[in-house]
C-alpha cells in the first residue's frame, strides 16, 4: 500500500485533530506525536503488514492510540500515572488567529436567523433529541434538515477558508 | 455506521455533536475515529461543526465598563423576543450582577416583542429598586417604534448617541 503526499498530507491533518483530541490541542509535543504514528504507519505499510486497505483507519487509530499511551506512561515515568487521566485544558489558538475567526464566525452567525441559530443552539449545544427539538420549534423533520445543511454549508465554507489561511500563513 | 453515516444527515451530526462534546462512549468514539480518519467527507463535516458549536457557544452579551456605568452590549445581531437567547441572557445578566448604572445598547437588536419589551421592564424596574438607573442606547428604527408606541421612551431614558448617554449619568 502506497499513499501519495496529498494523501499523507490529509492523514496528517485527521492525526493532528486526533491527538489534540486525545491530549489537548494546546500540548506543545502535539506535532512529534503525529508525526510518530505517521512513521510507524508508513513503515508498517511498506513492510506489507496491513493486509486489508478497509481497515487502514482502524490500524492507524490503533498505532496513535499506542503512541498516546507511550506519551502519557514517559510523563508520569517518576510518579504513578493517575487511574483518570486530568481533563485536557481549553483549546488555546494564538490571538490573530482568533480574531480573523471570530470575525467570520460572527459574519456566519449573522447569516443565521434567529430561529435557525435556536434549532442549531438546541440540538448541537444542549444536545436535546431530535424529537425535542422538532416539538419545541414547530418543524417538521425535511424543515429540521434544511436548517442543519444550510447552517453546516456555511461554516464548512468557514472551515475550508481557515484552513487555506493556515496554510498560507504556515500555521 | 459507515451507512447509517452517509445517509442519514441528522444521526451523523448527532455522533459529531456527541463525539466534540466527549458524551459519545468509548467503542462509539472508537468507530467514529476509525471511520473519519478514513473519510474526508465526514472530517470536514465534523470540522464544521466544531466552528459552529463554538459560533454558538459565544456569549450573546458582554459588559464593558465606561467609568462607573456598566454598558451592555450584544456581541451579534440579536433580537429580544419570547424564544430567544439573548433576551435570556440580558435578564440573566441583569439579576445576577449588582450594577446601578446600566446602559443598554440596543444598536443591533433587530425586533423586540411583548416578551422583550416585559423583561427590559423587568430590568429596568430591579435597577430602580436597588437605587439604580437603567437607560437605552441607540435603538434601530424597528426597536424605537414599539418603544415609542408604548411610551416606554417616555420612561426609560433613550440615547442616540454614546458619549451623551454616558455624560448624563454624571
Amino acid at each position: 500500500m502506497r499513499l501519495s503526499d496529498v494523501e499523507i498530507e490529509r492523514l496528517r491533518q485527521k492525526l493532528r485533530f486526533r491527538v489534540g483530541y486525545e491530549i489537548s490541542f494546546a500540548c506543545p509535543d502535539i506535532d512529534d506525536l503525529v508525526q510518530e504514528t505517521l512513521k510507524r504507519f508508513l513503515n508498517a505499510s511498506q513492510a506489507d503488514k496491513l493486509r486489508t486497505p478497509e481497515a487502514t483507519a482502524a490500524f492507524v487509530n490503533g498505532i496513535c492510540r499506542n503512541v498516546i499511551f507511550e506519551y502519557r506512561r514517559r510523563l508520569y515515568r517518576d510518579m504513578p500515572m493517575p487511574e483518570i487521566v486530568p481533563e485536557p485544558p481549553v483549546k488555546e489558538m494564538p490571538e490573530s488567529e482568533r480574531f480573523e475567526l471570530r470575525q467570520a464566525l460572527d459574519e456566519a452567525m449573522k447569516q443565521l436567523s434567529q430561529r435557525d441559530r435556536m434549532v442549531l443552539r438546541y440540538f448541537y449545544v444542549e444536545e436535546r433529541s431530535t424529537e425535542e427539538v422538532l416539538e419545541l420549534m414547530g418543524l417538521t423533520l425535511e424543515n429540521f434538515r434544511v436548517v442543519l445543511c444550510r447552517a453546516k454549508e456555511r461554516f464548512r465554507q468557514i472551515y475550508s477558508r481557515s484552513v487555506q489561511y493556515r496554510a498560507a500563513s504556515g500555521h | 455506521m459507515e451507512n447509517t453515516f452517509h445517509t442519514d444527515t441528522v444521526a451523523r451530526e448527532r455522533t459529531i455533536a456527541r463525539y466534540l462534546a466527549r458524551t459519545l462512549g468509548g467503542s462509539a468514539s472508537e468507530e467514529f475515529e476509525n471511520h473519519y480518519l478514513c473519510c474526508d467527507g465526514c472530517f470536514e463535516e465534523m470540522r464544521a461543526a466544531e466552528l459552529l458549536i463554538w459560533g454558538l457557544g459565544q456569549p450573546a452579551i458582554e459588559s464593558v465598563r465606561a467609568g462607573d456605568v456598566t454598558v451592555i452590549r450584544f456581541t451579534g445581531s440579536a433580537e429580544l423576543t419570547s424564544s430567544s437567547s439573548e433576551l435570556s441572557a440580558l435578564v440573566q445578566m441583569m439579576d445576577t450582577r449588582g450594577d446601578t448604572k446600566v446602559l443598554i445598547d440596543l444598536q443591533r437588536v433587530s425586533r423586540i416583542d411583548s416578551s422583550g419589551l416585559g423583561k427590559l421592564m423587568q430590568c429596568y424596574t430591579h435597577a430602580v429598586r436597588n437605587a439604580g438607573v437603567l437607560k437605552l442606547l441607540q435603538p434601530t428604527p424597528q426597536v424605537k417604534r414599539v418603544l415609542s408606541l408604548t411610551k416606554i421612551d417616555s420612561v426609560v431614558p433613550t440615547f442616540e448617541d454614546e458619549a451623551v448617554a454616558l455624560q448624563s449619568f454624571q
